[in-house]
């Protein structure tokens, strides 16, 4: 190394900058974590094709493997299909999350920003914003291959609203969950795991993709009752206008939806707060 | 060789730890341990994998709550003043925490734009930063496809967007090859003659002989030993001879013919007899002419460094035993 005492610029030689309020910093500093993980998506294939490739792939083969096969009184496939696959999307946010927060635990990269006089709370925010925000990638390339491929919501814009708000509310709390997991689990592989072993059956039998009312007894029960199906239903409900038959929060999708997504937030909020916060 | 560094001539102390103790559930990684870091000084805290230096450095660095004791950096409670503390600490920690995916340059400034700096400033740190740990060759690769020893040096860069008053640093060098450690080296003395005070964790007797103005030695979570290089290296001894038998038999002759001269340390398993050589080659000339004297064979004879192991019998009268389980327990001959 090329270093003399006389050539070296020392990082004191700049004054620190004046310490702005402590809100004005949390925005500053999420911001910053916010970018430093979009940052990152393109040069992580996995994560890249996670959002982009992957549903495209799942939306195709759904919509021309299945969809002569399966045939839904009174509306075309497409409308069927295209809201259980944005209501899944939205529990896939766990995994999504859940991997990145548990590779960023296990880097020592989280240490690294907590180590800094940065507030800690900005660099949770910036991980479940950031997520959010991958998510939102990931809908948005299914909506568009939907709608390019016979896709027809029908919604007030009042009902768009509606749809929006309830798309982030379900973001919001699963990716929480997801943070959650990530920080217990502490390891992106036993993360995939659990994604594979538990998210991924309970959205298949959310409804999303045949109905349950058709399925036997045991997965049309847990079908009824999986969190996921009102997820599904609720989706459905807001964008097609569709009532579906079953359980009580079957008929009464949104409200259900709300009340699991709130559900999730109210405990999954705190507990990945304290653990975050209290060093350990 | 210690670094001392004269420009700061003060006895003000940056870190104080008292009785720090952190258990995990029923387990005690650090036990009442004490400590106190003057300004400008480099402090190491040398022991086995294992020993509890990373979790001490963690607790300091605000990274985790002690379970009981408390310390202070700068005069702040590393619980109760801890966003203070991280105001003044920096830390690199044992596995070089870096943002894989992004390239060098970006993690630099990123860690500028956190500290606070507008694009324009942290851009121009960084410029300074890239220069001065010869940066500019990998500037642009993404970190996780970099070597380990450029790792390290955008790691320690990383920890000196600002000039810290206390740098600690965690394993700098466990892992790299002789040559990147020997610029982590020159790096890290570069730093203490800028004033800057260190705390330096490592399992290298050399690193800490080579860095450090104090040493402090652990072992199972406790302190065991502390001292000046100097003051530790008489009671363990510079060099060492070390003599393999060819059998029991011959290490038998050999422990025959040095026992009423030499302090040894046998260790059956491995046939090894060591004899303390604080007179380097006229040890070693003693050892072999009383070796010549009763024709003893010998396997192999070496004039060697100390290692921590040897630090750790001299100076707690013990091997750190469960990290060396697979070696016999050396016994000490009066
Ligand atoms: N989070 C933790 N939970 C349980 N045990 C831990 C945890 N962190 C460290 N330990 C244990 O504490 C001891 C000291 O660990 P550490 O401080 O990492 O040692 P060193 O850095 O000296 O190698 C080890 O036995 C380790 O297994
Ligand atoms: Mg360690």
């Amino acid at each position: 190394m090329t270093m003399t005492l006389a050539s070296m610029t020392r990082p004191g030689d700049e004054p620190l900058p004046k310490r702005p309020a402590s809100m004005q910093r949390f925005f500053r500093e999420t911001w910053l974590l916010i970018v430093r993980g979009l940052q990152t998506i393109p040069r992580v294939p996995q994560r890249l094709s996670d959002v982009t490739i992957q549903p495209l792939v799942f939306t195709l083969l759904f919509l021309y493997v299945f969809g002569s096969a399966i045939h839904i009184k009174g509306m075309s496939y497409q409308n069927y299909l295209l809201p259980g696959l944005l209501g899944q999307s939205l529990a896939f946010g766990v995994i999504g999350a859940g991997v990145a927060t548990a590779t960023d635990f296990n880097t020592g990269v989280i240490d690294r920003f907590r180590s800094l006089p940065v507030t800690r709370l900005s660099v949770i925010s910036s991980q479940v914003i950031g997520q959010i925000l991958e998510q939102i990638l990931g809908i948005v390339i299914v909506a568009g291959m939907g709608l390019a491929l016979g896709w027809r919501p029908h919604m007030s814009p009042f009902g768009f609203g509606e749809f929006l708000l309830l798309m982030l509310l379900g973001l919001s709390a699963f990716t929480w969950f997801g943070v959650l997991l990530g920080m217990i689990v502490k390891s992106s592989d036993a993360m995939q795991g659990i994604g594979f072993a538990i998210v991924f059956p309970l959205s298949f039998l959310a409804g999303t993709f045949v109905p349950i009312a058709g399925m036997k007894l045991v997965p049309r029960t847990i079908g009824d009752w999986d969190p996921l199906s009102a997820l599904v239903a609720s989706v459905r409900h807001v964008t097609q206008g569709t009532n579906t038959s079953g359980s009580w929060q079957l008929t009464h999708p949104v409200v259900s939806m709300i009340f699991w997504c709130v559900l999730i937030i109210a405990v999954c909020v705190p507990l990945a707060l304290r653990r975050f916060m209290n060093a350990n | 060789m210690a670094m001392t560094n004269d420009a700061i001539n003060s006895d003000e102390l940056v870190v104080v730890a008292t009785g720090l103790t952190k258990h995990f559930a029923d387990f005690v990684a650090v036990d009442n341990f004490n400590l106190e870091v003057k300004a400008g000084t480099v402090v190491s805290l040398l022991g086995p994998n294992g020993a509890g230096k990373t979790t001490i450095v963690r607790m300091l660095a605000t990274l985790s709550e002690p379970t009981s004791g408390s310390a202070t950096v700068c005069g702040y409670d590393v619980v109760r003043d801890a966003d203070a503390v991280r105001g003044v600490v920096s830390l690199t920690g044992q596995f070089a925490a870096l943002e894989d995916n992004l390239t060098a340059e970006e993690n630099l400034l990123l860690m500028a734009r956190l500290r606070g700096y507008s694009k324009r400033t942290a851009t121009r740190i960084v410029e300074g930063l890239i220069d001065r740990f010869d940066i500019g060759e990998f500037r642009d690769k993404l970190v996780k496809s970099v070597s380990g020893g450029q790792r390290r040096r955008v790691d320690l860069a990383a920890s000196l967007v600002v000039q810290p008053k206390v740098l600690m640093l965690d394993e700098p060098t466990t892992g790299l090859d002789p040559r990147s450690r020997q610029v982590v080296w020159s790096t890290i003395r570069e730093l203490v003659q800028g004033g800057v005070t260190l705390f330096l964790t490592t399992q290298y007797l050399e690193e800490a002989d080579a860095l450090a103005d104090h040493i402090v030695l652990i072992d199972h979570g406790r302190a065991v030993a502390a001292g000046t290089p100097n003051e530790l290296k008489s009671q363990i001894g510079d060099q060492r001879v070390d003599i393999v038998g060819i059998d029991a038999n011959g290490v038998g002759l050999i422990v025959e013919a040095l026992s009423s001269n030499f302090q040894l340390v046998i260790d059956h398993n491995r046939r090894t007899v060591s004899v303390p050589a604080p007179h380097d080659l006229a040890d070693l000339v003693a050892v072999t002419g009383a070796l010549a004297r009763v024709s003893a064979h010998v396997d192999e004879i070496a004039l060697r460094r100390p290692t921590l192991d040897d630090a750790f019998l001299a100076l707690t009268g013990q091997a750190s035993e469960p990290y060396q389980q697979d070696q016999s327990i050396a016994e000490v001959t009066p």
